[in-house]
């Protein structure tokens, strides 16, 4: 099997705009998946409103498309119910940070077991480009025309404070890279957070002088700094340049956690 | 094993020609039925993973197929006989 046989062929294409990174953040989540060898009844996808959350709608499992915001929610019923089930959930940054940003960090502070794969478009895609709260300074979107004056959420950071187990950040660049930090999520009992910063060609990009795709790609990759030289800069003294996010495994710990199968 | 591009899935954003190692995928002028041009093979037989699969009998590189949004990129096996390009990497 490859991770080919986790779609449902049959809804395929989706209905993602041309270059959209959400599809190459499905394919690398499916790559980890698969190699878990969990069997497909047992494996349930869930995701709340935007449009990386129609992710869970194309794959070959039991899926639950939910409300605005509630994604982690009703994963916690399933999982809560079920303990014997794999809950994964697809979430985008408005859903998860914005309007579903107290399910975030209680869903982090239980620790429940789940992985969550966050695409971080840092706009609100689906309803024509929005701030949302990962917005980062300066940015055009149709609710900040003069450039977003808010500083952004770091979604990682905020995960680690309210208690997940396992926190990393990659980008729609780093797809081997994103494709084992998925699966080291999986296999990590308790909370599990994957923040892939993706782009977004029609609502991001188009407004933020990114003209081709790969122009936002290439932005994402000389913009990705590794936690292990921000440490090593740390240490030495050096300023960290503005513009630069971390990517890597941030934090991987045992805190006690709910909803493991005993 | 063989390249193959889906051309009723491909929407042309070219992400294949710019992750490729071998640069196999070229921006294409051929239009698919939607109007969308789809990307070229360069001697595609100098994929890592359409020499090698069958003999490590396990995916190999793969970048391409990851990183296509569209699900657009596989692999398809060779009819029995079919003639095969030799590639010689140095
Ligand atoms: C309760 C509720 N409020 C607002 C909306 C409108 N709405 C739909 S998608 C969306 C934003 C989605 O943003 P994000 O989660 O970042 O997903 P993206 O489309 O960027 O992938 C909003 C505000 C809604 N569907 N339901
Ligand atoms: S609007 Fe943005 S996030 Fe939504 S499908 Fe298009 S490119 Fe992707
Ligand atoms: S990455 Fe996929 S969708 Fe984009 S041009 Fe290549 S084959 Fe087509
Ligand atoms: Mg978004």
């Amino acid at each position: 099997m490859s991770f080919e046989d986790w779609y449902r062929q049959d809804r395929l294409p989706h209905i993602f705009c041309a270059g959209c990174g959400n599809g190459t953040v499905i394919n690398c989540t499916l790559a980890a998946v698969e190699q878990m060898g969990w069997k497909q009844e047992e494996t349930i996808f869930v995701s709340g409103i935007g449009c990386s959350s129609r992710a869970s709608g194309y794959i070959l499992a039991d899926s639950l498309h939910t409300t605005h915001g509630r994604a982690l929610a009703f994963a916690t019923g399933v999982k809560m119910a079920n303990k014997g089930l794999h809950v994964v959930v697809f979430t985008g940054d408005g859903d998860l940070a914005a309007i579903g940003g107290n399910h975030f960090i209680h869903a982090c502070r239980r620790n429940i077991d789940l992985t969550v794969v966050c695409m971080n478009n840092q706009i609100y895609g689906m309803t024509g480009g929005q701030g949302s709260p990962t917005t980062p300074l300066g940015c055009l979107s149709s609710t900040t025309p003069y450039g977003c004056a808010e500083p952004p959420f770091d979604l990682c950071e905020l995960a680690a404070a309210a208690g997940a187990n396992y926190v990393s950040r990659w980008t729609s660049y780093h797809v081997k890279e994103l494709e084992k930090a998925v699966k080291a999520g999986l296999e990590t009992p308790g909370f599990s957070f994957i923040e892939a910063l993706v782009q977004c060609p029609t609502a991001f990009g188009r407004r933020n002088k990114f003209k081709q795709v790969a122009d936002h790609v290439e932005h994402l990759r000389s913009h990705s700094l590794l936690k292990a030289k921000r440490d090593r800069m740390i240490e030495n003294g050096e300023q960290i340049p503005a513009g630069m996010f971390v990517v890597g495994e941030l934090t991987r710990r045992n805190r006690p956690a709910m909803g493991v199968k005993p | 094993m063989k390249l193959a591009i889906d051309e009723n899935r491909c929407k042309g954003c070219n992400l294949c020609t710019k992750v490729c190692p071998y640069k196999i995928f070229k921006e294409g002028k051929k239009l698919n039925r939607k109007g969308v041009p789809i990307p070229e093979l360069d001697r595609p037989e100098r994929c890592a993973n359409c020499r090698l699969r069958n003999l490590y009998g396990r995916q190999l590189c793969g970048v391409c197929q990851l990183t296509c949004p569209d699900q657009a990129i596989h692999w398809i096996d060779e009819e029995p006989y079919e003639p095969h390009k030799v590639a010689i990497e140095y």
